[in-house]
């Protein structure tokens, strides 16, 4: 078991490190986890910091063909 | 975390099925002998304990109101103790405990304008797609049509007098939310141009790599255009399927003079008597002509007579056509065929006609 | 709103005639409570002259946690039509079989008169409640006040979608496993995989009690769960009898539509060689007073069906010929277990796990997966010399032949 913790703020660092650059999958951020953190850190690790970056707001999933995850802004698509 | 977030509930899924259930359903589950049809849009459920369960099944349009349902509730609380279910093809069905009741529940429901029928030889509901009311990649409307055709097609639901099942299905574009492709009868709204593109916001909106490797024909490739990062398509690999548009908005398809729709037949999903199998290509290309789509509902029906009036009894469209073959059904049905219903997409010649079994 | 002042709707208004229900005249009604429905009326008029749609997919509203259950919709003539600026769709999972109460059907309706258009789906392709038309600032409370009502949303996007399934044994004698309780349990066991999108590509399971497969699972699921018997059709012979006393040409109608031609009609009995007999359900269909499933029952499992979307539609073809009823929900979760972890390593971006399978092979699948090939998945083995052997079996002794 990682700590969830500290998986979670990897995985914050990479959506803001690529945020507007590239689009990451919750696939993409579980596997550059697994490469980091080594065989400690579970799909279900993973899996529970992908929840808390969601429940606490600091991430939000997008859709444009696929789900990503990345930093909460304001939609191109919406109405001013 | 706060309070108020803890209290939040998440992941609970849908009430239990079990709360719902018609008290003579939930004595009789998974005991049912056999069932028989009263009249058209009216089934007749036996058990073993001698219990019956009646059905009387409604066409809706799918795009029901809150006032509508709760006339609907009304209906179920007066004739079934508050006890209705929906179908697959979004018709409704009362479920009454006394046969006594039907009648004056099918009289109010034809009051109200919702048709008792849909079962067994009658043409269901058609299933189909939200179109101009509600999507945003749609190449038509869908409920417009459906209701055009359901106009003309009223009859044929409300009487079971056709050779067999026969379903008819509406995607208003290739995603084909209402999967379509193995329908005895399929509209399917289509693009006929490629995507124009907006080379001032594609870099902004969307991800280069994503955008090509959506194309299933791999005819989308970079190019700068103005100083700015962007794709060109290239037109004679495009076929239209919009999976470019899905993944990046600045590839819109919408186009008023080339949109429209096709018509497709012989498909199924029921394994009874030949094996489930994808509708062909009948008709490639019928113009958007809202609001009642007159070419559309012309086709349709003409297919739908020519069936009536020539298959056997049990055959469905697609068992029909296998039996007769496609030149014949041509001929009858009077469509033109071109050269557009000759495949040449992936394993386009399992599709040929590789015997010299030709019927003159 | 006076009347004077509700949208000029030539076109459609004249799709409120006809016999067949109108859905303008659904649209019409809930305007009377909701005015957000004139704004869809004016811009749908509006697509109706144009033959054009004039909506704009959203890609991140939704509610707090979740990636999917709603999809987000704008309006591209947000000045003309503010009402439906904003208009997203919420997906709501559907009770087994679709069956309600009235009270159910009341709670849902206020809810969603109180936070959206009082426009539904009853309901969506995939099965879900569709709730049509709504702003961003009313999906928290909707939601809230459907979990309270103890419901939940559906999936969207790369993400699980709610299982759906036929009405199975609560009304039908055909139905080979209880395709409600499977469908329930699956939509309560995957409810994070509905939510928080973690997949490739959406994942669809259906449930159909029998092979005339009702909620079209063999076109239309990833996983399609296929109730069949193994023994054989129980037969009522004087049932059989009183049918052809009825008029039923039970040769012409029934012996001859078999697919196996696996019955016989001497015009006294009808005999069966169930060996031969492939559970299409043709003669259980024409005879349902004289003929039934067996009851050593359970399901066929089949993987892959599609729409065209992106290489091309597919039919599901033949994974497990037949799981024991008993053994259905432990098979099934072990097996998405297994298929998820492949997909979920091996899939591309928007590829379906039949499409997956094109590409790889069915025989690494069945490999990854950790099952073995069996003459029931392949209508027939393949024709073409080009055979991938495996380096360490050719490399081995030869089995003697017909071993």
């Amino acid at each position: 078991m990682a700590d969830v913790n500290a998986v979670a703020e990897e995985m914050y660092k990479l959506v803001a490190e690529f945020f507007g650059k590239k689009n990451l999958k919750a696939g993409d951020l579980t596997k550059a986890m697994i490469e980091k953190f080594g065989a400690d850190c579970t799909k279900t690790d993973c899996k529970l910091a992908i929840r808390q970056l969601m429940e606490s707001g600091r991430c939000v999933y997008s859709y444009f063909g696929g789900s990503y995850i990345t930093l909460p802004h304001k939609e191109g698509a919406a109405p001013e | 975390m706060s309070a108020q977030a803890a209290k939040r509930i998440t992941d609970i899924g849908p009430p239990h099925y079990d709360k719902f259930l018609h008290p003579v359903i939930k004595k009789n589950y998974g005991k049912w002998v056999y069932h028989e049809t009263l009249a058209p849009g009216v089934l007749c459920h036996v058990a073993e304990s001698g219990d019956r369960i009646y059905t009387v099944r409604a066409g809706s349009p799918r795009l029901l109101s809150v006032q509508t349902l709760r006339r609907f509730a009304d209906l179920a609380d007066k004739y079934c103790g508050g006890h209705l279910r929906f179908t697959s093809r979004n018709n409704v069905e009362f479920l009454l405990d006394n046969k006594e009741k039907i009648e004056a529940l099918k009289k109010e429901l034809n009051e109200l304008g919702f048709p008792v029928g849909g079962t067994n030889n009658a043409i269901s509901n058609i299933v189909h797609t939200q179109g101009w009311v509600h999507c945003h990649s749609s190449a038509t409307d869908a409920s417009g049509i459906v209701k055009a055709v359901m106009d003309v097609l009223y009859d044929r639901f409300t009487h079971e007098d056709l050779p067999a099942k026969l379903r008819v299905a509406l995607a208003c574009c290739l995603n084909m939310c209402g999967a379509v492709h193995c329908s005895d009868i399929a509209i399917l709204g289509i693009h006929r141009r490629p995507p124009k593109i907006q080379h001032d916001v594609l870099s902004k909106v969307c991800e280069l790599p994503t955008l090509i490797s959506s194309c299933p024909t791999g005819a989308i490739r970079t190019k700068t255009v103005d100083g700015k990062q962007s794709v060109e398509v290239v037109e004679e690999q495009c076929m239209y399927c919009g999976n470019c548009y899905t993944v990046c908005p600045a590839m819109p398809m919408n186009d008023p003079e080339n949109d429209g729709i096709s018509i497709w037949v012989g498909g199924k999903v029921s394994n009874a008597r030949s094996a489930p199998k994808f509708s062909k290509l009948a008709i490639p290309y019928l113009p958007n002509n809202p609001p009642r789509w007159p070419e559309v509902v012309r086709a349709v029906v003409n297919i739908v007579d020519v069936y009536a009036k020539n298959a056997k009894k049990f055959e469905r469209l697609g068992e029909w056509i296998d039996r007769i073959g496609w030149p014949r059904f041509f001929e009858l049905t009077g469509i033109p065929f071109t050269r557009y219903h000759i495949d040449d997409f992936k394993h386009a010649g399992l599709s040929y006609a590789r015997s010299a079994h030709i019927r003159f | 709103m006076a009347d004077d002042q509700k949208p000029k709707t030539k076109l459609l208004d004249e799709l409120e005639k006809g016999p067949w229900p109108s859905f303008v005249k659904e649209i019409k009604q809930a305007g009377e409570k909701s005015p957000v429905c004139d704004d869809l009326l004016g811009q749908l008029e509006l697509s109706y002259e144009e033959k054009k749609g004039h909506w704009k997919h959203g890609g991140i509203v939704g509610v707090l946690g979740y990636g999917g259950g709603v999809i987000g919709r704008y309006s591209d003539l947000p000045d003309k039509f503010p009402n439906v600026a904003h208009f997203h769709t919420m997906r709501v999972n559907q009770p087994a079989g679709w069956f309600y109460t009235s009270d159910a059907i009341r709670t849902l309706c206020d809810i969603w008169e109180r936070h959206g258009s009082g426009l539904t789906n009853m309901h969506g392709s995939t099965g879900d409640i569709i709730f049509l038309g709504t702003k961003t600032s009313e999906l928290e409370p909707a939601f809230k006040e459907l979990t309270e009502a103890g419901f939940d949303l559906g999936g969207s996007g790369s993400a699980m979608r709610t299982p759906s399934c036929c009405v199975g044994p609560a009304r039908c004698e055909w139905s080979c496993y209880d395709t409600l309780k499977t469908c329930d349990d699956l939509t309560r066991q995957y409810q994070d995989e509905m939510h928080r999108p973690p997949f490739p590509y959406k994942f669809k399971i259906k449930c159909s009690g029998c092979p005339n497969d009702c909620v079209a699972s063999i076109a239309r699921a990833d996983l399609s769960i296929i109730g069949t018997w193994k023994d054989d059709i129980r037969q009522d012979d004087a049932a059989v009898a009183q049918y052809a006393r009825a008029g039923l040409d039970i040769r012409k109608d029934v012996c001859d539509r078999c697919p196996t031609r696996c019955m016989e009609w001497d015009g006294q009995k009808l005999a069966i060689n169930n060996r031969e007999c492939v559970h299409c359900m043709h003669c259980i269909n024409v005879m349902p007073k004289a003929l039934r499933p067996g009851q050593e029952r359970g399901a066929t499992l089949l993987i892959g069906s599609k729409a065209p979307i992106v290489q091309g539609a597919l039919l599901s073809s033949v994974l497990v010929p037949f799981v024991p009823e008993n053994e259905l929900m432990d098979t099934l979760k072990e097996l998405i277990r297994r298929i998820w972890e492949f997909w979920d390593e091996y899939g591309n971006n928007r590829e379906r796990v039949g499409e997956l399978i094109q590409r790889v092979g069915m025989a690494n699948f069945l490999d990854a997966i950790g099952l073995d090939p069996a003459p029931e998945m392949v209508a027939a083995p393949r024709d073409n010399p080009y055979i991938f052997f495996q380096k360490e079996e050719a490399a081995a002794e030869p089995e003697p032949a017909g071993a």
